[in-house]
């Protein structure tokens, strides 16, 4: 037990060490680019939790996040590298789209349903594919998926702006899907929607499958060395393809709330940066499907702070980009070094 | 006489487990001598070396060399200091040459750029030239012999000006003749005026080659000896505190009933004239343990991997009860109830970031889960605890694996694989690297399971324990069985030794074809020509 607690101890502290230095980074940044560097630090800071708008759209936009940090926490949790959640939460919400256009009139809980389930499996099979030629032809998924990705970005543009674009505006976008499908809000007059509770719940459920069931057992071993789980009479093959499914479904599922929560239609390029902006959050939660909870809301969070900064006081929206970009590449190159490292001896 | 080397109250705790690797622990060594520092697993006697060669920090105590109090930080420091360590583990580069690898790191340069190969070679091979290796410095490291390997280690740390080496369980890869050879090279320094230091198990060896003996166990320094005061039995008694010598009974005749039978098993690679295995037969039967012995290189690993079915085999065929298993997946052979215990305990028999718990379960986990596949915590930690104990792990159930000592994780690898078995299991170099203590314990578990009516595989290229255990020993040799022997008085370590040196062969070509199947034979034949 001792063991165990130093351990977690040291990863507490190096994540705090890496948070402070990205806000050491931001406080200075801010005091170079600001003529109010005190207003905007308050704006930052403070500004997502001043007012109910600002704090249920910061809790609003952490919900995509949460799926797409699980998906990719699964996939890593088993070695495998899933580069393709853009294009998966991209083709997750066209399909959700899609399917929920023609069906105006039925009820509202059948046409979720389905919507949600043709998002889940469209981002399963996407990402599973990748699983797959690694286990046919030992081809890398991490370049599969995310060639993979980029393929599809552009044929889903091409419906929302061809087959799917609504001809009643001039936007890029597609018709919205009918009322009763919205997602309930909250949290007035801010987008927060009912959706965040089940998302809450989903994580559990994926801690408790990830470490309590025998299959989460099995694709855990085989993350952590799958020459072990193959020796101990583990079928390695099919935990390339499963990790990738679980993946591809949060991805597809992340897309679909996106459009059913808050844009209720898709719109060309929604889902910018919600798929890697994933990989950061489980990079921060450390793969751990519970803490991508806390994760996403600090990404939200930054990014919140930004806009208030940037509304409030007179800096730029990209001051958030740049914040991001900062605490991105201090935590990434922090795990993506365990993670290699781990990699390397797994091998 | 005056100390070339003094180790003085050396103490050194890791913090991760908290294990005292060493208790104050001091050190003499002479100017001039081989001075064999002899323990069991996880006697400290690693920790120790490494402190010396800067891979380690102490928490307290002092070294001084030639009178001097030296501080080693790192291995540099350790090198200019003139202190070089030969690693059980070589850390060469396969494409490099002998004489790249022996520079590396100090390269000789043409200007300022450019790697001057040229009097790398001369530079090398005048060290080889003083020292009488036998070893050409253009040659690649992936074209040598391990034997050869371990001299390049030698000759890296002689360019590097050593004056004192250290050279940890130099002999644990070597053949008889090799380790013959390394002695006479030892020897050699020593009339030059190195000094070494010689970390080993191997007891003989000790008496044979070392002046004076420092006996660790736990961590601190139990006694200090010159080699000609003490025998072997003596030495063994300091190290474990009990006299040690490996006489089992064999097994009872009778009750012999195949359980797993290999036929003329070949792999074949592409690019490879020679088979890597070329049609091995043989039947492990009920109430036998069949000892599997031949020198690193010659088919032991495939065998293994065969055994195991972790690797396809290009033509034969392999049978469990009767049903021909040739090519099944590791899984189907393990729901077969192959229990198996690897030679490669860190990377393929344990998972070193997981859990003792959950190392426990790799092979029987289907047992622990409900009707939804969900784990029951309870009977999982129920099972731990009692394998812990039954098996004397000294570790917890819920740290990782990896930081137990090496012979505890033997010991957690050996609980889970013989709770399954069924009436086959494959033992692979099972005390490798292992003390006394928990050798036997390994040896009394395979008797056990001998007793039990199990047919045991024995793989091992420690003659003794090939020749203490099993009932039927088979010796390999270029990816070849040259001898199959029941054990007896007759079968000795010599003979067996001139079989794996491939100075005998019971089986030659022409008499293979009688016996054994016609039609593969003759596919090999086609192959070769």
């Amino acid at each position: 037990m001792k063991v165990n607690r130093s351990d977690w101890f040291v990863t507490a502290s190096a994540l705090l060490i890496t948070l402070g230095a990205a806000f050491a980074v931001m406080l200075v940044m801010i005091f170079i680019m600001s003529e109010t560097p005190g207003e905007t630090i308050y704006y930052f800071f403070a500004g997502p939790l001043t007012n109910k708008y600002y704090l249920g759209n910061m809790f609003n936009s952490a919900i995509p996040l949460i799926l797409t940090g699980l998906g990719i926490a699964f996939a890593f949790r088993s070695s495998m590298f899933n580069l393709g959640g853009e294009g998966q939460v991209y083709a997750g919400g066209l399909a959700a789209t899609a399917v929920a256009l023609p069906l105006p009139a039925a009820g509202a809980f059948f046409g979720i349903t389905i919507s949600l389930l043709a998002a889940v499996v469209t981002g399963a099979v996407i990402a599973g594919l990748s699983g797959f030629f690694k286990m046919k032809w030992r081809t890398d998924e991490l370049i599969s998926s995310f060639l993979i990705s980029n393929a599809l970005i552009y044929i889903v543009d091409n419906f929302i702006t061809g087959p799917l674009d609504d001809p009643e505006n001039n936007l890029l976008v597609t018709s919205k899907i009918a009322e009763q499908y919205w997602f309930k809000k909250i949290f007035l007059p801010s987008n927060l929607d009912i959706s965040i509770f089940f998302i809450a719940i989903i994580a559990v459920l994926a801690f408790y499958y990830l470490f309590k069931t025998h299959q989460g057992y099995e694709m855990r071993m085989c993350g952590l060395n799958p020459e072990f789980a193959r020796y101990g009479g583990i079928n390695v093959g099919k935990y390339m393809i499963l990790p990738m499914l679980w993946s591809g479904a949060f991805h597809g599922l992340a897309g679909a709330v996106a459009v059913f929560g808050t844009s209720h239609a898709c719109y060309k390029g929604f889902s910018g940066g919600m798929g890697w902006n994933g990989i950061a959050v489980a990079l921060i939660a450390r793969n751990n499907p519970i803490a991508v909870i806390p994760a996403a809301l600090f990404f939200a969070y930054l990014e919140a702070g930004a806009k208030s900064a940037m509304i409030n006081a007179d800096v730029t929206i990209e001051i958030a980009s740049i914040v991001q970009s900062v605490v991105f590449f201090l935590i990434t190159a922090q795990a993506i070094y365990n993670f290699v490292k781990f990699r390397r001896k797994a091998v | 006489m005056e100390s070339y080397l003094s180790m003085r109250n050396i103490s050194k705790t890791f913090s991760s487990t908290g294990l005292k690797a060493n208790d104050n622990v001091n050190l003499e060594v002479r100017k001039g001598e081989i001075h064999a520092l002899v323990g069991e697993n996880g006697a400290g006697k690693t920790t120790l070396m490494n402190i010396l060669y800067g891979i380690e920090q102490p928490d307290t105590g002092t070294i001084m060399l030639s009178g001097k109090e030296i501080m080693i930080t790192n291995p540099l420091a350790a090198n200019k200091a003139g202190i070089g360590m030969v690693h059980q583990h070589f850390k060469l580069v396969n494409e490099f040459t002998v004489a790249q690898n022996v520079v590396l790191g100090t390269e000789p340069m043409k200007g300022a750029f450019f790697f001057d190969n040229r009097k790398a070679e001369a530079d090398v091979a005048a060290v080889i030239e003083k020292n009488r290796f036998h070893i050409s410095p253009e040659m690649k490291i992936s074209e040598i012999s391990v034997g050869q390997m371990q001299q390049v280690e030698i000759i890296k740390m002689l360019y590097r000006k050593a004056e004192l080496l250290i050279l940890d369980e130099p002999t644990s890869v070597l053949t008889e003749q090799e380790i013959q050879r390394l002695f006479k090279t030892l020897r050699e320094l020593i009339k030059q005026g190195k000094t070494i230091i010689i970390i080993t198990h191997k007891l003989a060896e000790v008496k044979d080659i070392s002046d004076r003996i420092t006996v660790m166990r736990k961590g601190r320094v139990i006694s200090v000896k010159d080699t000609a005061d003490v025998d072997e039995s003596e030495i063994s008694r300091m190290m474990v505190g009990k006299s040690v010598v490996f006489d089992f009974d064999k097994g009872v005749d009778g009750c012999r009933d195949a359980v797993m039978s290999l036929e003329n098993v070949t792999i074949k690679k592409k690019r490879q004239g020679r088979p890597i295995l070329d049609g091995i037969s043989f039947e492990a039967s009920t109430c036998e343990i069949i000892g599997i012995t031949g020198v690193a290189g010659n088919g032991l690993t495939e065998l293994e991997d065969v055994i195991a079915g972790l690797e396809r085999i290009s033509s034969g065929r392999v049978y469990h009860n009767d049903q021909d298993i040739t090519n099944i997946t590791p899984k189907a052979l393990r729901d077969r109830g192959l229990a198996y215990v690897p030679t490669d305990r860190l990377k393929r028999g344990s998972s070193l970031e997981t859990s003792v718990k959950e190392n426990l379960i790799l092979t029987t986990h289907h047992d622990f889960m409900n009707s939804g596949g969900v784990f029951d915590e309870v009977k999982i930690n129920e099972h731990s605890k009692r394998l812990i104990s039954e098996y004397l792990i000294d570790g917890h159930a819920d740290v990782p694996i990896g930081t137990l000592s090496g012979g505890n994780i033997q010991k957690v690898i050996l609980a889970r694989e013989l709770e399954m078995v069924k009436d086959f299991v494959l033992f692979s170099e099972p005390t490798w690297g292992l003390d006394i203590a928990s050798s036997e314990f390994i040896y009394e578990k395979m008797l056990e399971m001998r007793a039990r009516g199990v047919a045991v595989i024995l793989i091992s290229s420690n003659i003794d324990e090939i020749l203490a255990l099993a009932d039927t020993v088979i010796v390999m040799y270029r990816g070849r069985i040259v001898a199959k022997k029941a054990s007896g008085p007759e079968l000795t370590r010599e003979v067996i030794g001139e079989y794996m040196l491939g100075l005998k062969d019971d089986y030659s070509t022409d008499d293979d074809c009688s016996s054994d199947n016609d039609h593969s034979k003759n596919d090999f034949k086609g192959e070769d020509n």
